[in-house]
């Protein structure tokens, strides 16, 4: 396959909406109900379960002392960091103004917009009595209490709230235009809706001025934000004295773990969106090669973590932590250790090799692996550290229930559920930023894109410096 | 037809075309220029003389707020109005209240930016602008970009415009009127818009009164009021009257709680103070009487204490010259019995405890007229 | 002229404060050793990030980073020649350690033979690899061989393991063994931190001036934005890490690792804590953070000239309260400043003598010189 072209849709505006445009506006196929019927079962089946635990409580699950966390903070972590790619796509690549993001942004962001909900289910059902969840916020109440900031469990909650409301507004901005256009070619309550949806959107020169600078500020907020969410879930751990948990290079490690296995999921849906929706000629190979090479990249820094945390726990001489460290590679659950470092480090090297990276069966078997990977990392480190600590006569071994697994299924069946219906309601690629980056799609003239110079504008200005549109003596003539 | 006049729009195919005709109109003085475009072109703000958005300030302020709010609210809180101890931190502990500090102004941030250049500087929603109905609005989405001159008066020549446009290279011009302006309510809408308002009054009130009575009377959430206890009292068969210990032998004195049989203060007056009166006796009576004789009779005996005036009561000035000469039994008396408003103190304090007080109270009486011969 | 002369009047006073306080003279020598070995290594980081990624906006800017990369040879021949302090600085070297049983399995790595090996290679490879990134980019330019484009292409991934992997060593060794007992495994990530913003600042500096003498023709504002926006997204990295370090050592509170803060919060150090935040984060931060001056020579310049600043304090914060130095800044650390600084100074001058400006040989010149913001 070649793996050159960036893009390889149609070359103009009008060619692109007709292509992304169309999708919502058709009715979906077989399979694609087929599939939503599947996921939705699943979703239904994780609902059931958490019902079941609602009304019956906590001790539904396999958690007990001493192993007090046990699937609902992996999969809380987990989805978290599926979440982490969506952002890391939309704002850090806009950053660095790599071109790639434009076709694979919009579906990423939505990607983490589900994560995120998912992901908030998590610590609200391991609350046991999740109608008091206000309780959390900082409110003037009755009995005179307030929140306990000194917790790491309190950051999260300011965190993951903060991470989603961001989300979703960067989300929502990028799709206010493709709404528009959504809007112009339809007709009836549709049009009424998208209308509503696009806030009137006109698509005025003034507002583009504003719209652009909101756009890139969010991304530059959103990018402090990717890095602090995964930092402050890591500090759960990180600021106890469990050992396997105090260890301060938890906060990177647990970004890149993050960043990690987003990119594999987003390689995923990728994937599907690409055969599914014919979309191949947007989301080219060449945008699956750049984010199987982020991949690898992940991975190896994923390698770089183990090392150093293996090296620092010996390093440390400290009985305890040699001790965890220990259980995490034999022992009860050792084997899981094994297949966090597998998954997570040997399996995507195989992508050092172009033909690896370009190849459809050897990407999904690579993402598939590092989600497994990911989910047993963080099984590594909640149970295997809280399982044997300091003192022996509490040390416990832990066993799921069907109500663990039924949940943990359940969580991934309303993920995809809810990317099925955006896949069918919502353009899956952000058309509006493809336009602008299509060729001839900007001026050949005028000042060139972004910031000016502060003045004295570039002294040494070079002879292929195009002229300004609008010279000082028009505006004030 | 007959509705005035919002715009004159002329239609371009392409970005170059739109920048050549926008400077060529910018500054002619011909009306408010805006252009249409299906997305961002660059360059376009400086044809039309757009000034630059002010959207990062804004936001620079609105975070900076954000940061001090976060880390005034989170201080008030966990120092000031609930301070409590936890993990042996400090109160006002800066260090973990960086973390919200960061994610408040990153909230804060983005709202504003989102708000801020939405509804305040594009001032969206307009879902009824006179372009929403422009018949070359679907194409200005799509792929086609539009310079429109807006009205700005009677005497706009709409004509004259069109003229101007075409001049300046449009494909095609269309001039742009007001929507027709809706028709005034009638009775039966107002009505039945208040109906609607009171029905959905009754029912947030009643919904609030299920979430509050209700709710919380249901399964699960009535878990909490009904849990079985482990190893709850059973009756026992080794002592009479199924009892769990053996009945108290007739006469008993419990250690330290030897029985009190005063029942006036005059009768009281016959004890002594068992104590010694060293230093040590002396702290103690201090440390004690300061919890719990000094909210009332306050830290010098004199009656000032904090709570005298949200009681309304008056406690005694106990360095007056009558309660210097009371002896000593008549004060543990009323640590006993109580005297007045004061309750008895007898299950707050040992017997030690209350001597010790009393060598205390005696200390703070000679100290209210000390004379130099007091000092060491 | 003028720098040789400063260069011998800084030796001569680093040869008297190593005869009046040895201990003073290694720690002074160990921080202007790691200075230079961070500039180095953060230009050659730079310039093998470009190879991986295929960035083009810093191409013009290669042969500069290139040249400042040079930088490493001095830096890896001062850290070899400070192993001779190995017995002042380090209490695992002397007799007597370690008090505590529980320590005794330390030995394995902290000893003298295998930590002048590891300084050795952790020299041999610098020093490689700046000859292949650095010396294949001069011959690219005589040649034009495009093969050799894509072998500079197909090291840096490896650069950016050794450099990775070097980085830890030596944090773990250099800086981290001054207190043996203590432990932190993300002070490699802290010092990676320190290098690259030492890197990408020495390359706006050079590049700054470079600009001022009138080479380095066709190096904009666009360029230079971009490396800015750099400075100013790891200045927050930096902070980031050492406030995460700083805050979950402050939360655990253990002994094992607390005693570290102490010594360097607590006392004199406190206030020199402070106003390191205040130089390496707050000053930086709000400089940069407007989009203006991230382009802007003049700005930049004066912001790099700090973080370069700001890097020496934080390597002497993490040397000195190790050694139960104070916090001072008296003639023995002017002159060990006077010597390191006209000798790079000297070294980066010679180096800039050499080729072209511009990394004319490579094929992607062009759209580099083109890129636009």
């Amino acid at each position: 396959m070649a793996a050159e072209t960036l893009f390889a849709g149609p070359s103009t505006a009008a060619g692109l909406d007709d292509q992304v445009l169309a999708v919502p506006e058709s009715r979906p196929p077989l399979p694609w109900w087929l599939a939503f019927a599947c996921a939705a079962s699943l979703a239904g089946l994780g609902l059931a379960c958490m019902a079941y635990t609602v009304y019956t409580g906590i001790g539904a699950w396999g958690n007990n002392r001493p192993v007090v966390w046990a699937f609902d903070i992996i999969n809380f972590v987990f989805w978290i960091g599926i979440g982490h790619a969506g952002t890391l796509i939309s704002a850090i690549l806009l950053m660095f103004r790599a071109r790639w993001r434009n076709a694979i942004s919009r579906f990423a962001e939505a990607m983490t917009i589900f994560a995120v909900m998912v992901a908030g289910m998590f610590p609200l059902i391991h609350l046991g009595r999740p109608w008091v969840n206000f309780w959390l916020f900082p409110y003037p109440n009755q009995r005179g209490l307030w929140p306990n900031f000194r917790s790491p469990l309190m950051w999260d909650v300011f965190a993951v709230s903060t991470y989603f409301s961001v989300s979703l507004l960067f989300w929502y901005l990028g799709l206010i235009p493709d709404i528009a256009s959504m809007r112009d070619r339809a007709r009836g309550w549709r049009r009424n809706l998208y209308t509503v949806l696009s806030l009137g959107w006109r698509g005025a020169a003034s507002h583009w001025l504003h719209y652009e600078k909101a756009y890139t500020l969010l991304a530059g907020l959103a990018t402090g934000l990717v890095l602090s969410v995964h930092s402050v879930v890591s500090f759960d751990f990180a600021v106890s004295l469990v050992p396997g948990w105090h260890m301060t290079i938890f906060p990177p490690y647990f970004v890149v773990g993050a960043i990690f296995s987003g990119f594999a999921m987003v390689v995923l849906g990728l994937v599907v969106v690409r055969s599914t929706m014919g979309m191949g000629n947007i989301v080219t190979d060449r945008h699956l090669d750049l984010a199987n090479k982020v991949v690898l990249g992940t991975s190896c820094l994923m390698g770089y973590s183990y090392l150093l945390e293996g090296f620092t726990a010996w390093y440390s001489m400290n009985p305890y932590i040699h001790h965890t460290f220990g259980n995490y590679v034999h022992g009860t659950y050792g084997w899981a250790g094994w297949v966090a470092v597998i998954c997570n480090v040997l399996v995507p090297q195989l992508y050092w090799s172009n033909r690896a990276r370009n190849s459809l069966p050897v990407m999904v078997g690579v993402s598939l692996s590092a989600l497994a990977g990911m989910w047993f990392e963080r099984f590594v480190i909640i149970v295997i550290s809280l399982h044997q600590d300091y003192l022996p006569s509490s040390w416990g071994l832990y066993k799921p229930t069907p109500v663990d697994f039924g949940i943990l299924l359940g969580s991934f069946g309303m993920f995809f559920s809810m990317v099925l219906l955006f896949a069918r309601v919502l353009p899956v690629v952000a058309t509006t930023e493809l336009k602008a980056s299509l060729p001839g799609s900007q001026p050949r003239r005028g000042p060139p894109y972004g910031l000016r110079p502060p003045p004295p504008a570039r002294p040494e200005s070079e002879p292929g410096q195009p002229r300004r549109a609008v010279r000082p003596e028009d505006r004030h003539g | 037809m007959g509705e005035r006049v919002f715009a004159v729009l002329g239609v371009f195919a392409g970005p170059d075309a739109l920048l050549d005709a926008a400077s060529k109109l910018e500054g002619r003085g011909v009306g408010k220029l805006e252009a249409y475009t299906p997305y961002p072109v660059h360059g376009l703000g400086e044809a039309l003389a757009l000034r630059r958005s002010p959207l990062a300030g804004m936001v620079m302020v609105m975070g900076t707020l954000g940061t001090a709010a976060a880390f005034l609210f989170q201080w008030w809180m966990n120092a000031y109005d609930y301070p409590i101890v936890v993990g042996g931190k400090p109160l006002a502990s800066w260090q973990a209240f960086v973390p919200i500090m960061f994610e408040v102004t990153v909230l804060f941030s983005a709202f504003t930016a989102w708000l801020g250049a939405v509804f305040l500087l594009c001032r969206l929603p307009g879902l009824w602008h006179p372009m929403l109905s422009s018949s070359s609005m679907p194409k200005l989405t799509r792929d086609r970009f539009a310079l429109s001159i807006e009205s700005q008066g009677r005497d706009f020549d709409a004509e004259a415009t069109r003229e101007a446009l075409r001049d300046a290279g449009a494909l095609e011009t269309e001039v742009v009127r007001f929507p027709p302006a809706p028709k005034p309510a009638s009775l039966t809408l107002l009505l039945g818009l208040a109906g609607a308002g009171a029905l959905a009054c009754v029912v947030a009130g009643l919904a609030t009164y299920w979430t509050i009575k209700v709710f919380p009377t249901l399964p699960p959430m009535s878990r909490m009021l009904q849990q079985p206890r482990l190893g709850a009292q059973r009756s026992s068969s080794v002592f009479a009257g199924s009892a769990g210990f053996a009945p108290v032998a007739e006469g008993t004195v419990a250690r330290g709680r030897l029985p009190y049989p005063f029942k006036t203060p005059e009768e009281a007056a016959v004890l002594g103070n068992p104590l010694p009166r060293t230093k040590a006796v002396l702290a103690e009576g201090k440390r004690r009487f300061d919890t719990v004789c000094r909210v009332c009779h306050g830290p010098l005996a004199d009656g000032k204490g904090t709570l005298t005036k949200a009681y309304g009561a008056s406690p005694a000035d106990l360095r007056t010259r009558r309660y210097q000469a009371f002896p000593d039994g008549s004060v543990y008396h009323a640590i006993m019995s109580g005297k007045n408003a004061m309750p008895s103190f007898a299950k707050a304090l040992t017997e030690d405890e209350r001597w010790s007080i009393i060598h205390y109270l005696r200390a703070l009486q000679r100290a209210a007229d000390a004379k130099d011969s007091d000092l060491p | 002229m003028t720098l040789r002369v400063l260069a011998i009047v800084g030796a001569l006073g680093c040869a008297d404060s190593l005869i009046i306080d040895p201990a003073r003279f290694w720690a002074n020598w160990l921080v202007w050793t790691l200075m230079l070995v961070s500039a180095g290594l953060g230009s050659l980081f730079l310039v093998s990030l470009e190879h991986l990624t295929g960035a083009r906006w810093s191409i013009p800017l290669r042969r500069t980073a290139e040249r400042v990369a040079s930088l490493l040879i001095p830096g890896s021949l001062a850290m070899l020649a400070a192993l001779i302090g190995i017995p002042v600085l380090f209490p695992w070297a002397q007799p007597g350690w370690p008090e505590d049983p529980l320590q005794a399995g330390k030995t394995a790595w902290l000893n003298v033979p295998f930590f002048t090996a590891r300084a050795a290679a952790c020299a041999a490879l610098w020093i490689g690899s700046w000859k292949v990134l650095a010396g294949g980019s001069l011959e690219l330019d005589r040649t034009r061989d495009p093969r050799l484009h894509l072998r500079l292409q197909r090291f840096s991934p490896f650069f950016i393991a050794v450099f990775a992997l070097t980085v830890t060593v030596t944090a773990f060794d250099w800086v981290s063994s001054l207190s043996p007992e203590w432990y932190s495994d993300v002070l490699g990530v802290y010092l990676f931190a320190g290098v690259f913003l030492s890197g990408l600042s020495a390359v706006s500096l050079a590049a700054v001036s470079l600009k001022k003498e009138g080479r380095l023709q066709g190096v904009r504002f666009d360029h230079l934005y971009n490396l800015g926006g750099f400075l100013f997204a790891f200045v927050v990295f930096w902070s980031y890490i050492a406030f995460a370090q700083y805050m979950l050592m402050w939360y655990a509170h253990m002994p094992e690792e607390i005693f570290w803060y102490k010594d360097r919060v607590e006392g004199a150090w406190g206030a020199a804590t402070l106003g390191l935040a205040l130089v390496h984060f707050v000053i930086p931060f709000f400089a940069l953070v407007t989009r203006g001056s991230k382009g802007d020579p003049r700005r930049l310049a004066w912001v790099s000239g700090l973080v370069l600043v700001s890097h020496y304090a934080d390597l002497c914060w993490l040397v000195f309260p190790s050694l139960g130095l104070a916090p001072r800044f008296s003639w023995p650390e002017a002159a060990a400043g006077l010597l390191f600084v006209s000798v790079g100074l000297l070294w980066v001058r010679r180096a800039t003598a050499q080729g072209d400006d511009l990394p004319v040989g490579d094929p992607a010149l062009e759209e580099g010189l083109a890129f636009r913001l």
